[in-house]
């Protein structure tokens, strides 16, 4: 047992990246390799201010870096924000059940999500792509607020695509002027017409605020998804990442340790799954 | 091992011979009709007393601090080492709620809490049936009982007929043995007189638990599972001022926050410290989310966790029937009050069912 269970080790921040105007990808070296999976979830500490629950948007197969896609959102997000290279910070973990992978292959994969929760996609994706012909089929369906709020813009115009590999689209709430795609919410593009997909077998992965999730569910279940096949990331206040402080209990579950990732059958039944 | 105290010493002799070398803790009485934990380098005759019933403290405060310093930064605090230490006249409800902690601390999410497990550790309980009881007290309506039957490294039961000494450790045995010049074995008449006792206190604290609403034997998990779209908790909640006593007097409640901050020297700190659920911002997210942000939806969550994610988790309540959030509510909300309302909405659920 590590007697450092509640303690950070340093971080360095080596690289920021501003994504949109309220969010930015922070890239970080731990003093010590951090491997982790897709779906995990590390700590960070801004010294003296506070710590909060991150899942990396960085490739897992990388362990002595890993970047994070960051929403200013608060307290601890706001002075993260505030940061320049070269800064200390500290990291815990990683913490948490990740997207179960080796249950995905041979299978079509789709990838929905929203906001800042297409940080954990990207992992998930990088992760697939490593091994993109073990998967029968990637999807990606994303949704932003508007143009601006798309995050990892230029790799949503060239690289997911991973040169014709992937099926992407994108959608925004609001367009503006120079806006040429979808205009809508998420659900609006998991419709027949703009997603053909396979619910009978297919996995449907998502992450996002909880009422793009909510309804992106709904949405999947309508066209016949199986709930066990639906995978969801869930946020909730979790603060020390072992099971121990009490403050992400879902029903039966602690998200830090039972989740973050959990399958929709496994929490459909709780009536708080969706409070917020 | 069942030992009573030798004929030429008497029971101050034995408990100064358990202290020998060992930081003491023991109940004193605070002139109201209440007990506090106090520390001492011995056992104090005339000072210290077993306590006809639990003191004041949650006894998790010898395990699980109100505020415990983790370190600046990165680099974890040099603790002072826990010394041994002996803990006197511990009630069963605390002793009971110790398994709610180690299940959290030594086993939850697959790792130990180092400092909860060293606490542990250095600590020799020396348990004590109740001779009385507070009005507050209901253990009986929660399955449990005023004698301790395990948990305890040495227990103590007090009878007209002598005192019984019991082990259920072998450090509790060490303990014996070291001391044995003190005792001799209990004769059977001893151990009859102490069943006997026993009993009749059970019958009593059930009789009690049940003038207040929660009869021994119901099933309050299902009916706080009934209970979820009831309006007892905006009801309860109308009058809660949510100051979070009830969780941080309560002995099973474990929830804690790790604070950062600053220290003295203006370094960055962390501390872990007791949280409370009632709190508003317990559950709250980045972003102004809040996964309970109703008092109504809090003081659920509380009776939730205690009445049905640990039996579901660990296969009992996260509640001995102490009655000391009922002492600490400033309210005066009475947690039998909630748990009654509970088993007759559900009661009157079920007999509804079943005339269908």
């Amino acid at each position: 047992m590590s007697p450092t269970l509640y303690m950070p080790i340093p971080a360095t921040v080596e690289q920021i990246k501003d994504e949109t105007p309220l969010i930015k990808t922070l890239t970080i070296r731990p003093r010590d390799p951090m491997a982790f999976q897709a779906g995990q979830f590390v700590e960070l500490t801004v010294p003296g201010i506070g710590e909060a629950p991150f899942t990396p948007s960085s490739s897992p197969k990388i362990d002595e870096r890993m970047e994070i896609t960051i929403m200013r959102a608060g307290k601890v997000t706001d002075k993260l924000h505030e940061l320049s290279a070269s800064a200390e910070i500290g990291v815990r973990g990683p913490f948490g059940r990740p997207y179960p992978i080796d249950d995905f292959k041979g299978r079509e994969i789709l990838i929905a999500g929203g906001g800042c929760g297409v940080g954990p996609l990207r992992s998930l994706l990088l992760a697939l792509a490593e091994d993109l012909d073990s998967y029968k089929r990637v999807i990606v369906r994303y949704g932003a607020r508007s143009p601006l709020d798309v995050v990892f813009r230029d790799a949503a115009q060239r690289g997911w695509n991973l040169g014709g590999a992937l099926d992407v689209l994108i959608t925004v709430d609001h367009d503006d002027a120079d806006w040429h795609g979808h205009v809508g919410v998420l659900p609006s593009i998991l419709t027949e017409e703009h997603l053909q997909c396979d619910p009978e077998d297919g996995i449907a992965v998502m992450c996002g605020p909880p009422i793009m999730m909510r309804f992106t569910v709904d949405t999947l279940l309508d066209r016949g998804y199986n709930p066990q096949n639906i995978f969801l990331s869930l946020e909730r206040n979790m603060s020390c990442g072992v099971g121990k402080c009490g403050h992400c209990r879902l029903g039966r579950y602690h998200v830090c340790t039972d989740g973050p990732v959990f399958s929709y059958d496994e929490i459909q039944d709780n009536p708080r799954l969706w409070d917020d | 091992m069942k030992m009573t105290i030798s004929d030429a010493y008497g029971l101050n002799d034995v408990l100064e011979a358990f202290s020998q070398g060992r930081e003491v803790y023991a109940p004193e009485a605070d002139g109201h009709g209440h007990y506090r934990l106090v520390r001492a380098p011995t056992w104090l005759p005339g000072r210290h007393t077993l306590g006809a019933y639990r003191q004041t403290e949650p006894l998790k405060v010898l395990f699980f601090q109100p505020r415990e310093f983790l370190g600046t930064f990165t680099a974890e605090a040099d603790r002072e080492p826990i010394p041994e230490r002996i803990v006197f006249g511990v009630k069963n409800c605390d002793l009971s709620s110790l398994q709610i902690h180690d299940h959290v601390f030594l086993n939850g999410g697959g790792c130990k809490d180092p400092y909860y497990a060293a606490a542990r550790e250095k600590t020799i309980l020396v348990s004590s049936d109740c001779d009385d009881f507070l009005d507050v007290c209901f253990c009986a309506g929660v399955g449990e009982q005023p004698y301790a039957l395990k948990g305890f490294d040495i227990n103590i039961s007090s009878t007209p007929a002598g005192v019984l000494f019991e082990v259920e450790t072998d450090r509790g045995a060490d303990l014996l043995r070291a001391t044995a010049r003190y005792l001799k074995p209990a004769n059977p008449a001893l151990l009859d007189a102490v069943r006997t006792q026993r009993k009749q206190k059970h019958e009593t604290l059930a009789v009690h638990s049940e003038k207040h609403g929660v009869k021994p034997g119901a099933d309050l998990r299902h009916a706080l599972e009934d209970s979820f779209g009831s309006t007892l908790w905006q009801d309860f909640a109308a009058d809660c001022v949510e100051c979070g006593a009830c969780n941080f007097i309560c002995c099973t409640c474990h929830c804690f926050l790790l604070a950062d901050g600053v220290n003295a020297d203006s370094e960055p700190a962390r501390t872990k410290q007791w949280d409370a659920c009632l709190l508003r911002n317990f559950a709250a997210t980045a972003g102004g989310h809040n996964a309970r942000p109703l008092r109504t939806q809090r003081l659920h969550h509380r009776f939730d966790k205690k009445f049905s994610y640990f039996p579901k988790v660990l296969g009992r309540y996260a509640c001995d029937g102490c009655g000391r959030c009922t002492e600490a509510c400033i309210a005066k909300i009475d947690i039998r009050d909630v748990l009654r309302r509970a088993i007759d909405e559900s009661d009157a659920l079920h007999a509804h069912s079943g005339d269908c």
